[in-house]
């Protein structure tokens, strides 16, 4: 009887051991538009800080880049909760190239959208009315940018980028405010570091915590990459922190070459009255490749505190990577990225359980054939998770884009 | 003053390079991996592919310790179109397929789990050969003559 207990807890599935908070039942189609015999189409999930979906109270929104019509444009699709299908879906960015939308979502169903196109940063909002309603589009600075990321919290708005400053990307922040017309009006844009950059500052994102923006951004000035993070002083007006260190040196480390072991794009979600948690993809167990760690952050203690491993130890000698975060205001906190320890790219999910992290869990909507990989996470007002990946057959094969929902149905237990 | 112009173009295509291609060997002319690529499928060579990453021990160590070495240099430089991938950054390439990828996603997709990794590619970008960690002369030497060796091989037959 004890080996026959054995050998079904070896053949049921680890997902279904392990009770996740939410319940998945399917995943949709998030564009209509696919691959055909003659045109290839490749979709990319890959804003910095990984934030392609908002919910709002009535619907949720996915904002991605595709190259349908050979050149990569910005599109965002909508679907109502009432409405099982994303059937309203319009193109954001102009003739351009355009690359790495950010999205959130504001107050009565409207969205914003920041994207990069003809590597200038611009901004628009969206408005769903019975149909999408598209804002007029701000140009967000002049000079050569990427990597933008949209943060937004109880009515503040900011944008952050890397823009070149002489050789190298340096961030930057902008406030940004709504006009009644829909408009989205640029306020003061500043560096986070004055100092001249030195080297590369990429990749940057956001929140907001006791009406402070904390920012964090993958750094290249130790001639390694490092996650380094400022925090607004307060009263603002671009007034910032001196940038600290997030990612920690391993200990015991001190090989004749190189300058440092390596990370990987950093990912914010806030939870709770005041928790934020950062985390991204870390090479300090170097024989294993990357793996998901993270930090939590206190503004009371003025930082980010020990680093800790996000994922379990039985990813650790397979892929990981493109870390997102979801928090919610009751204390939920959840990150999923994709992971290759069960051959193909799955995407995997961890979250906060009585003050530890949980076993990692397959989304069992994304952890089938195929590879599913570039997750983007969003918990609603109800703690229900929302999420949207990139999914193909094969490494190399044109590419679909997928959404499903966690309806929440236990109590993580915080 | 146009001399002085001219100067200065020439000092910042000088320095480009260097600072787009962080780790790459110095005295290569290693190019991006969809450059390396359309000049392998031009030039009928295999592709040479060098996945490092900003501040990697053991690529510095082998830039320093088999790369240095001039019959490596002129062996690689001749036989082969040599990419060098930022395993980290999010630089864009376009591969023959259409694809927009990302270095670092390339990285993930050639399995450069860790750096250096040194890979053979056909023209196609089908894998041929792999080396893993630090790399000595004698093994890049010893990894050429195995690949012009089969490359003769086949030609023959």
């Amino acid at each position: 009887m004890q080996i026959l207990t054995i050998v079904l807890l070896w053949l049921v599935p680890a997902s279904i051991l392990h009770a996740a908070p939410w319940q998945f039942e399917h995943a949709v189609n998030v564009a209509g538009v696919e691959s055909s015999t003659t045109h290839k189409i490749f979709h990319h999930l890959d804003s910095s800080g990984r934030r392609n979906i908002a919910a709002s109270t009535l619907g949720v929104a996915v904002a991605w880049e595709d190259d349908r019509d050979v050149t990569p444009r910005i599109y965002l699709a909508f679907k109502p909760n009432t409405e099982d299908s994303f059937k309203y879906a319009v193109q954001i960015s102009g003739e351009g190239e355009a690359y790495e939308p950010s999205l959130v979502a504001l107050a009565n169903n409207r969205f914003v959208v920041a994207w990069e196109e003809n590597s200038q940063i611009f901004s628009r909002m969206v408005e769903f009315k019975g149909e999408l309603r598209l804002g007029p589009t701000s140009q967000l600075n002049k000079g050569t940018a990427a990597h933008v990321s949209l943060v937004q919290h109880m009515g503040h708005l900011f944008a952050l980028w890397s823009e070149r400053t002489g050789r190298y990307g340096q961030i930057r922040s902008q406030r940004l405010s709504v006009n009644t017309n829909g408009t989205l009006e640029p306020g003061i844009n500043c560096p986070i570091d004055k100092v001249p950059p030195t080297d590369e500052q990429l990749y940057p994102t956001g929140v907001i915590t006791d009406n402070r923006l904390v920012v964090a951004w993958e750094d290249r000035r130790p001639k390694h990459t490092i996650i380094m993070a400022a925090t607004e002083l307060q009263g603002g007006h671009c007034r910032y922190s001196e940038p600290i260190r997030i990612s920690e040196k391993p200990e015991s480390r001190n090989l004749p070459y190189g300058t440092g072991h390596g990370v990987s794009r950093v990912a914010l979600g806030r939870f709770g009255s005041d928790g934020v948690f950062a985390a991204w993809a870390d090479k300090r167990d170097f024989r294993d490749g990357y793996d998901i760690w993270g930090a939590n952050f206190s503004l009371s203690q003025g930082g980010f505190g020990t680093n800790e491993k996000v994922q379990d130890d039985f990813g650790g000698l397979s892929k990981q990577r493109h870390a997102t975060v979801g928090g919610h205001a009751k204390g939920m906190l959840v990150v999923a990225w994709d992971d290759e320890r069960e051959g193909n790219a799955d995407i995997m999910l961890s979250w906060r359980e009585n003050g530890e992290w949980s076993e990692d869990w397959p989304l069992p909507v994304a952890s089938d054939a195929g590879q599913q990989s570039n997750p983007s996470i969003a918990l609603d007002s109800e703690g229900n998770l929302h999420i949207a990946w990139v999914e193909r057959n094969a490494i190399g094969a044109t590419t679909r884009l997928k959404y499903a929902f966690g309806k929440l149905h236990t109590d993580p237990g915080l | 003053m146009l001399q002085r112009l001219f100067s200065l173009l020439l000092i910042v295509l000088l320095i480009q390079p260097i600072h787009a291609l962080a780790d790459a060997p110095e005295g290569y002319p290693f190019v991006s991996f969809d450059q390396a690529m359309a000049k392998s499928q031009r030039e009928s060579k295999l592709l040479f592919v060098y996945f490092g990453r900003y501040g990697c021990g053991y690529c510095e160590k082998t830039n320093r310790e088999a790369f240095i070495d001039a019959a490596v240099r002129q062996r690689y430089s001749k036989n082969y179109a040599l990419a060098y991938v930022d395993a980290e950054s999010g630089r864009r390439l376009r591969l023959p397929s259409g694809e927009r990828i990302a270095e670092r996603d390339l990285g993930t997709r050639y399995n450069a789990l860790v750096t250096p990794v040194f890979t053979f590619l056909n023209t196609d970008g089908e894998l041929i050969h792999r080396m893993v960690g630090v790399q000595r002369i004698e093994d890049l030497i010893d990894a050429d003559n195995k690949i012009q060796a089969a490359l003769s091989k086949a030609k023959q037959q």
